[in-house]
């Protein structure tokens, strides 16, 4: 009997953890944030998301997505705005930040879950990687080059950039050699 | 009780690929849902109602993991209910697991009945002369887990009168559980080796072989077999236009179902339940005959 009370026990410790590792928001709380205000003396970075390959592909894109309401009739998702850069800021932080402000859906996979170590942008407005073909997904330049490592590692700086870009051949027609 | 089993074996197969194929590759929520229906329908008409709702009490379980297991892994959808460590967790996501769930207990149960109808000697009569070594495989594998389940009683009560579990506690008994599991895997294996030398020592497979059957060919058989392939075919052809599409994500096409559409799950709905209606009818006769002596 006491190896039953140990286990049950141990049972209970571990949905404690789970629980505790949980957190649940509602939708308004969740996209109630804070965004700081630009001020002269801030550093900060321009944003900008783009689908344009996905309206070129027009046919190649999931029926159900073929849509104004996810790929925009000018193909931009979200036009270049400024943001206020926190120091250590990776690129993924200020998009998430971004996505939170304008309630735009996203999707990412974990630094944990990939073997990369690195944040990996699944989808972002309902628009998923494999979305528009074997070769479709989301890319980021920053002042026009496209690092070769993840969102969650790109540290950035003052005045810098930032290009999410829709691919449907592997970055090919976006400029990425 | 069983009469659907005294067709000819091709229509067994035959009707169990194409329920199978329309329960797998149609994500339609009502093809799913009257799929599910006619298999619970069809097992507890060959088995019983307490059998049933056994099996029931398992698979709710079952269910249930598995339908909150996929909004918790999928973030699609558009209508957001609420964030979970800054994930959504959506409406469409919900529905889709639930269907989802819905289409693999549906196989499961279709499977269950399936065992019951197509015996080995079934099976071997008809895939033995032209690929026997696959369907002595396949049926070896069907017959695997009602003889492993079999055996594994066997040990337990032979464990149970040597006087192993006379212990309280549920985790000893659950390591003796996972003892007799233990040498359950070497017999099978052995088994397995077993039987497959028995046969070839019958000279399973060599030309010239012949083997005994007792199914025939009947007008009956020539009937449900029309049914079938005509519904299947008109099925088929309704896909291909499009009639059965839906779509979960980003959002959920629509639920109506107007008057249209009633001809489409009418065609789904002879096709998944009729089996059952055999059955009843053949229950119905032989009430019926039984009440004029």
């Amino acid at each position: 009997m006491r190896k039953d009370i140990l286990i049950v026990a141990f049972i209970a410790l571990l949905i404690a953890v789970v629980i505790s590792g949980t957190k649940i928001q509602s939708v308004e709380e969740y996209y109630l944030t804070h965004i700081d205000d630009i001020t002269e003396d801030s550093e900060t970075v321009f944003i900008s998301i783009d689908a344009r390959a996905a309206l070129d592909n027009w046919d190649d894109l999931e029926s159900e997505l073929q849509s104004e309401k996810y790929v925009p009739k000018d193909g931009m998702i979200l036009e270049e705005t400024e943001y206020v850069l926190r120091p250590k800021d990776t690129v993924f932080d200020i998009l998430q930040r971004t996505t939170r402000h304008h309630q735009i859906h996203m999707e990412y996979q974990g630094a944990n879950e990939n073997i990369y170590n690195s944040v990996y942008i699944q989808g972002i407005n309902q628009l998923y990687e494999f979305s528009a073909g074997p070769l479709s997904g989301w890319m980021y330049a920053v002042n026009g080059e496209f690092p070769d490592h993840g969102v969650g590692k790109y540290t950035l700086e003052d005045g810098d950039v930032i290009e999410f870009k829709y691919t449907t051949d592997l970055g090919r027609d976006v400029q990425d050699n | 009780m069983r009469s659907f089993s005294t067709y000819h074996p091709f229509i067994l197969f035959i009707y169990y690929v194409f329920v199978l194929s329309i329960t797998m590759f149609m994500m339609h929520p009502v093809i799913l849902f009257l799929s599910l229906v006619g298999s619970l329908i069809f097992y507890m008409m060959l088995t019983s109602v307490r059998t049933l709702w056994k099996e029931i009490r398992f698979y709710l379980f079952v269910f249930i993991l598995m339908a909150v297991t996929n909004p918790l892994f999928v973030h699609k959808g558009e209508t957001i209910l609420f964030f979970l460590n800054d994930n959504p967790v959506t409406y469409e996501a919900v529905v889709y697991g639930v269907f989802i769930s819905m289409m693999l207990i549906a196989v499961v149960f279709w499977s269950k009945a399936y065992s019951y109808l197509m015996t080995s000697d079934k099976f071997v009569y008809l895939f033995g002369k032209t690929i026997p070594k696959l369907s002595l495989v396949i049926s070896m594998a069907l017959k695997f887990i009602p003889s492993f389940k079999q055996q594994i009683k066997k040990v337990h009560n032979t464990q149970k009168t040597l006087g192993i579990y006379t212990s309280e506690s549920i985790t000893d008994r659950i390591i003796s559980g996972i003892r007799t599991f233990n040498s359950m895997i070497s017999w099978s294996l052995e088994n397995a080796i077993e039987q497959g030398d028995a046969m070839k020592a019958k000279g399973y497979g060599l030309k010239g072989r012949t083997n005994f059957s007792i199914f025939t060919w009947n007008h009956r058989d020539m009937f449900v077999f029309i049914i079938i392939v005509i519904v299947f075919i008109i099925i088929m052809f309704v896909n291909g236009l499009g009639g059965y599409s839906f779509t979960y994500y980003p959002v959920l096409s629509n639920w109506r179902i107007t008057g249209n559409d009633i001809v489409k799950y009418i065609l789904v709905m002879l096709l998944v339940f009729l089996p059952s209606l055999i059955e009843l009818k053949e229950n119905l006769q032989w009430k019926y005959a039984k009440s004029r002596i």
